[in-house]
């Protein structure tokens, strides 16, 4: 185990200093994470004005795209655009051949990119909320409880972002199924809109499915909009849909790294 | 003598998709897909013993780096048993993977922006090494390598020479018992080329260490490895010792012939194969156990003014068995 610790943490000082390098590109990325949630946050509220969409005010639908601006970032998987073309072009070859698994080194490009990116969001996010000023609806308690809905989230998201990453075993177009995954967290994972806003039959569906627990439902726990029962569902579909992926991930590595044939590499 | 690579009857295939040109060809491979079954190793057998150095031939395609990859971890085999230390390679188990190493001249584990040290850092810290053993060993590979302040620029400003030279060291951090070296020279220039060589010579000397290479340059095989493993379309067609396979399949010798005036060509086809080089210089290609009373009767009876008896090149020997293979 103390391998895997020492490894993880050369691994991130090395991705940390590797994406210092490209101090623009990182700068791009993170104006592409505030400009989306800002889009939603501007027409939500303008929808709203002085009433209210299904229990949301328009302070709600601020603080609301606020929160998650920082979650859609932390929560984001990039495994499909970092770990996927390793695959397709051979270039796990160098990363099999260390003893550490191959995912260690994934995980840490993963927690590199954010906490750079971070450090560009910051800033952004603290200006966005001295601007709209908007009302926290939220507790000590709800601030608590988001902290590990967010860690589960995470997690969840990068076992998901994994799956498809490795769908490049068998097929070099795993990003057409990406896309699947993308618009379902578009739809249905709170982006386009709060969870709780979406139609009757159209919440109960996203209620069931995965997207919500990779990446809204951590901002409705600590906007304080969910009841108890709520919230002992939410974190029991978080957990199952977390045990579910650690599986599936377990199962498509070990089959998809036999037909690995490194190719070019 | 302990074997520390031992393979049996190693099989892998692959499945290509195969289409014709055209259009149409794309519209039916939406329905159905055609498969081809490439044979890139199979069924071959060998074992190599701690400490030696054998050379890995064949012809592109002929599935050495298939091979190789096999005996590393990289891929898993369709068929057969390989032990490498006593590991079954794609098990890929932590004291497998810190004792052997695979280097290919195409690749690279340096991280690419960053400074080589970055990744030797890494590597210390994966292998698992201790900062006596890491000073030791990194001292040992610079002053082998001469890598002086290399490792301190980032990768991408690199030469090819000096990335080869970061690669192999950045591989070797650990001290591997084993290592699998693909091309370690390729587009490298001749200097680089005999360094390397010598590097790996010493290295072996130094550790004892097992090595298996593949190199299209015959230098590094005639340098480096006494015996060979010949093979071709996934086939063994030798293993023994370079100098067997140079008597087996080639039992000639090349007599090269410079006169000091002309002489007629019908003089010299006597002694064997004649080829003529320019109007004073002659090569004969004659039997082996022919050449040295060929060489007294040409030098007693014709007006000679150099010559020289030689083995065919490597080169033309390796032709010579893949030719003797097809036939």
């Amino acid at each position: 185990m103390r391998h895997i610790l020492v490894g993880f943490a050369a691994f991130t000082r090395s991705e940390l200093a590797n994406l210092f390098q490209y101090r623009v590109m990182m700068f791009l990325y993170a104006l592409w994470d505030v400009v989306n949630p800002i889009i939603y946050l501007i027409v939500w509220s303008l929808v709203a004005g002085e009433r209210q969409i299904s229990g949301f005010s328009r302070d709600d639908f601020i603080m609301y795209y606020l929160v998650f601006m920082v979650v859609s970032h932390l929560a984001l998987a990039i495994e499909v655009y970092t770990f996927g073309p390793l695959i397709e072009r051979g270039q796990l070859s160098p990363r099999l051949l260390r003893p550490i698994h191959p995912w260690w080194h994934a995980a840490a490009v993963n927690i590199s990119y954010k906490v750079v990116n971070l450090i560009m969001l910051i800033p952004v996010w603290i200006g966005l909320f001295l601007v709209l000023r908007p009302a926290f609806p939220g507790d000590w308690i709800t601030v608590a409880l988001f902290l590990p809905a967010l860690a589960a989230a995470i997690v969840l998201s990068f076992f998901i972002g994994s799956l498809f990453a490795m769908l490049a075993f068998w097929t070099t177009r795993s990003f057409s199924f990406w896309q699947i995954w993308t618009s379902l967290l578009f739809l249905m994972g709170g982006q386009v809109a709060p969870v709780a806003v979406l139609p009757g039959f159209v919440r109960d569906v996203a209620v069931a499915l995965p997207a919500r627990y990779a990446l809204g439902f951590p901002v409705e726990v600590i906007l304080g909009q969910l009841d108890a029962g709520e919230l002992v569902m939410g974190f029991a579909m978080q957990a199952g849909w977390i045990a579910l992926a650690a599986l599936a991930f377990a199962f498509v590595w070990r089959s998809g790294i036999k037909r690995y044939s490194a190719v070019g590499a | 003598m302990t074997a520390d690579i031992s393979v049996r009857n190693l099989v892998k295939h692959y499945l290509v998709p195969v289409r014709e040109g055209g259009l149409r060809a794309s519209i039916k491979g939406v329905f159905k897909r055609r498969h081809r079954r490439v044979r890139a190793v199979d069924g071959i057998s060998f074992e190599v013993a701690r400490g030696e150095i054998v050379g890995f031939l064949g012809p592109n395609g002929a599935g050495k780096t298939t091979a190789l990859k096999v005996l590393s971890g990289l891929l898993y085999p369709t068929d057969g048993e390989v032990a490498v230390l006593g590991h079954t390679p794609w098990q890929r188990k932590r004291d497998f993977l810190s004792r052997m190493t695979l280097i290919m001249g195409q690749r690279q584990q340096l991280f690419w922006d960053l400074p080589g040290i970055d990744t030797f850092l890494v590597n210390k810290a994966v292998f698992g090494l201790d900062e006596p053993t890491y000073e030791a060993s990194f001292n040992l590979l610079s002053e082998m390598l001469e890598l002086g302040d290399l490792l301190y620029k980032p990768v991408r400003q690199l030469s090819l020479g000096e990335r080869m030279k970061s690669e192999l060291a950045a591989g070797l951090l650990h001290s591997p018992s084993v290592l699998f070296l693909d091309e370690p020279t390729l587009g490298l220039d001749v200097t680089m080329q005999q360094r390397i060589r010598q590097f790996i010579k010493d290295y072996n000397a130094a550790t004892g260490a097992t090595i298996l290479l593949t190199s299209h340059y015959m230098a590094d095989v005639k340098a480096l490895a006494e015996r060979v493993i010949v093979i071709d379309q996934g086939l063994v067609l030798y293993d023994g010792l370079l100098q067997g396979l140079v008597e087996s399949y080639a039992p000639h010798k090349t007599i090269t012939l410079q006169f000091e005036q002309p002489v007629e060509i019908k003089d010299l086809e006597r002694y064997g194969e004649v080829e003529r080089i320019d109007e004073l210089q002659f090569r004969i290609k004659t039997a082996k156990d022919a050449a040295p009373g060929a060489t007294a009767r040409l030098l007693a009876d014709l007006p000679v003014a150099d010559l020289s008896v030689e083995d065919p090149a490597l080169e033309d020997v390796i032709d010579q068995v893949f030719r003797t293979a097809a036939e």
